[in-house]
């Protein structure tokens, strides 16, 4: 199994608050996987550390057996990053941001253009193509942000909550898309916390708890015959919630 | 009810001092700031008592439109921030239109900026109030006066925050603000130009503006007869007959639909994109270039710059009695190349949290170098023109002859102040918040890396340039073709090793401009 992304004791503090203890992640080739935890769990910042967005205050990261911090150049040709928070160039159009990474990543222009319309078409956002991205829903931004982050054709594609906030209908565009990228042989990591999706669509998890990977590996070796939701709920250790308190609230208490 | 509005409003004045150590200054700065108006404002209308009563009349008239015109114009600025002022907020609370509008008045009769701008206006009883009836007038009409300030500054907010809580809305506001601090400066450049202002021009003018409503009050105490109780008495009437509007405004707004997530039209597609060179030099400028014309930022940059050469324009002119010296065609045109370049002094500022866009990509100083350069060179698209524009009419105004050098050497020092830029965009980068403030152009906590960094590239720039504005100065106009070269080859070095420092930098620079504001 190659693998695609490979991190060793990988360490970030903010001031006294250690948001990610030594995370030893792996994703092999070609998988669909997704990076599950509870809030806080570190998820977010670890795959700001793995894009090179964040700098990590110890540990290795690789992709595709190349040092992400060492050998940039090689790594981030081969990458494609939505990060969380959806940030992107407000004031351009949807095409305009498009035509701009293309060109930032080096695409000739005709080249650029041709992938960006077809990526409009595939993601329906051909009607809002020359509105302001800081109109756009969240949605549409999403969408915007994957097409952009899928332009140059990545080899591995890291998503931190790609259908947070995404009504059914992109959700299920956004989906296929994946679908249809890692069929040819791509990676995808993408961050969530909605089990049943993960469920649905990853054929590899990992789950991520205080600061720390608490299992991964195929979704099925996982699971182990329960529901991924069982067994999260079980591996991060959520306690069965307090039958206490609350007693005004429903109408049965009148 | 109108008990808990200004309790709300007073918890929210309170919520200030306990904020972090900006916003306890800003609040701090506030009230010292209220107290002056409110006590400067009450010498100004109140000294004039010493003048004779129609000239103190026409100062009482003026000053009481601009208080209006304040009303007015304040809290369409403070639209956002002020959760008092947008009705929508409010729509949810189990309450009549009747007592939500006396308890939108209360509170915005309270607070330091009216507390203070009331304290002012009584002053007026001691400055015009000649007679006994017309200081009785004034006793009545000053709170009638305020009341119609607050009612009016209240129908115009209500009217507009369906347009105000839009995209395009916010984006029009953000640049009249900048308008209304150049409208500022505008007395002040009349004075400088030698205009005449005397005693009849302020007639001229309070003889228009005492027909504005809180004009008449002070025309009226200044009457002082059956005419000022009149005039008084139409005062009250018009305030009765806008918070009859402002209640209608109300009540509209609080049930019409919130179509501010409904999004604005399409954007022209670029003409001249293809004019630029492919990759990232390009892309940048041309990026930069929309920046500057969509962004709110980018608006009120250039306007500002815009109006900051036109002063210095006027004031050229006004100095030519005698005559014309090198410095005064030269001058300029170089304070306007520092002023242009400016903006490079924070380059990524205005990319912002969506930095990391560009942080993806770059994996070499070579493309960060090109990036640092596409900045620059969208600058010099419209900056260079613009300088140029500004040398012509300083040379037509002083010496034809003039007109190259000085054109020169503003394009020269701009590529200085783009060295001096490069170094602080990647060692001292802060975040240029979207919502603009009149008084920092950097994020909380960052104000006096922002201060550092404009202010030392200025100085850097303008102390970079005496090797060639010295000569230049002393009548050796022609070693002003030097002063291109010099600029703009320094900023390319400059580039180059910022570049590397950038690139090392990049994930501390994403943070340094995304902070939350």
């Amino acid at each position: 199994m190659t693998e695609a992304v490979r991190t060793r004791g990988l360490v970030k503090a903010f001031g006294q608050q250690v948001a990610v203890a030594g995370v030893d992640l792996v994703v092999p080739a070609g998988s669909f996987a997704g990076l599950v935890g509870p809030n806080g769990a570190g998820k977010t910042t670890t795959l700001s550390m793995i894009t090179g967005l964040l700098r990590p205050d110890g540990g290795l990261i690789e992709i595709h057996g190349a040092d992400a911090w060492a050998d940039p150049v090689k790594v981030k040709a081969s990458i494609g990053v939505l990060p969380e928070g959806l940030r992107l160039f407000e004031r351009l159009s949807g095409r305009e941001l498009l035509a701009y990474n293309a060109e930032l990543r080096g695409i000739p222009r005709a080249e650029g253009e041709q992938r960006a319309a077809e990526l409009l078409a595939v993601m329906d956002l051909l009607d809002s193509q020359d509105k302001l991205v800081v109109d756009y829903s969240t949605g549409m931004r999403k969408k915007i942000g994957l097409a952009a982050a899928l332009l140059h054709n990545p080899a591995v594609l890291f998503l931190d909550e790609p259908f947070e906030g995404v009504d059914p209908v992109s959700a299920n565009t956004l989906a296929e898309v994946l679908r249809r990228y890692t069929a040819s042989g791509s990676t995808v990591i993408f961050s969530s916390h909605v089990m049943d999706l993960v469920e649905r669509l990853c054929d590899w998890v990992s789950v991520m708890s205080r600061g720390q990977i608490v299992a991964q590996g195929p979704i099925d070796e996982v699971r182990r015959g329960r529901s991924l939701n069982e067994a999260f709920l079980e591996l991060v250790g959520a306690g069965e919630s307090g039958e206490g308190g609350l007693t005004w609230l429903g109408s049965s208490s009148g | 009810m109108v008990g808990l509005f200004v309790r709300l409003k007073l918890r929210l004045v309170a919520g200030s001092l306990k904020g972090t150590g900006g916003r306890r200054a800003g609040f701090v700065f506030s009230l010292i700031a209220g107290l002056l108006v409110a006590i400067v404002g009450f010498f100004f209308l109140g000294a004039p008592r010493i003048l004779e009563p129609g000239m103190a009349a026409d100062i009482g008239i003026i000053f009481y439109t601009a208080i209006l015109t304040m009303w007015i114009a304040g809290p369409l600025l403070m639209f956002g921030l002020d959760d008092t002022l947008d009705p929508a907020r409010l729509a949810l609370f189990p309450l009549r239109t009747g007592q939500l509008a006396r308890g939108l008045l209360a509170s915005s009769a309270v607070g330091i900026w009216p507390i203070a701008s009331l304290f002012a206006m009584t002053g007026v009883i001691f400055g015009v109030g000649r007679s006994v009836t017309g200081v009785l007038l004034g006793i009545v009409g000053v709170p009638i006066a305020f009341a119609c300030c607050l009612v009016v500054s209240r129908l115009v907010t209500t009217g507009l925050s369906g347009v105000l809580r839009t995209r395009r809305g916010r984006d029009v506001l953000a640049v009249a603000v900048i308008l209304v601090v150049v409208g500022t400066q505008v007395p002040g450049l009349l004075l400088n130009t030698g205009l005449n202002i005397g005693p009849e021009a302020i007639a001229g003018l309070a003889d228009v503006l005492r027909w504005t409503p809180t004009g008449m009050v002070v025309h009226g105490i200044a009457d002082g007869g059956l005419v000022g109780l009149a005039e008084v008495i139409a005062v009250a009437l018009f305030t009765a007959g806008c918070a009859w509007l402002w209640i209608i405004a109300l009540k509209a707004a609080l049930v019409r639909p919130d179509a501010s997530s409904q999004g604005g039209g399409s954007v022209r597609r670029s003409r001249f994109g293809g004019l630029l060179p492919e990759g990232v030099l390009g892309a940048v400028a041309a990026k930069e270039l929309k920046y500057a014309r969509r962004d709110p930022r980018g608006r009120v940059t250039w306007v500002s710059v815009l109006a900051i050469m036109i002063v210095m324009i006027i004031s050229t002119r006004s100095n030519t009695d005698g005559g014309p010296t090198v410095w005064m065609g030269v001058f300029p045109v170089w304070l306007g190349g520092l002023v242009v370049a400016l903006q490079a002094t924070n380059s990524f500022g205005i990319d912002g949290r969506a930095l990391w866009m560009n942080a993806v990509v770059y994996a070499k100083p070579e493309a960060l170098r090109a990036d640092l350069a596409g900045r620059q060179l969208a600058i010099s698209v419209i900056g260079v023109p613009l300088l140029g524009v500004t040398a012509v009419v300083t040379g037509l105004l002083t010496r034809p002859e003039w007109i190259l050098p000085a054109a020169l050497t503003g394009w020269g020092v701009m590529g200085l102040v783009f060295s001096v830029g490069s170094f602080t965009s990647v060692y001292m980068a802060y975040t240029q918040p979207e919502r603009i403030n009149a008084f920092t152009g950097a994020a909380p906590g960052q104000g006096g890396q922002a201060f550092v960094s404009s202010i030392g590239s200025m100085v850097g720039g303008a102390a970079l340039s005496l090797p060639v504005l010295i000569p230049v100065m002393s009548g050796f106009v022609w070693v002003s073709v030097l002063m291109p070269f010099y600029g703009f080859g320094l900023a390319w070095l400059a580039r180059r090793k910022a570049s590397e420092i950038g690139l090392r930098r990049m994930p501390e620079l994403m943070a340094d401009v995304s902070r939350p504001t």
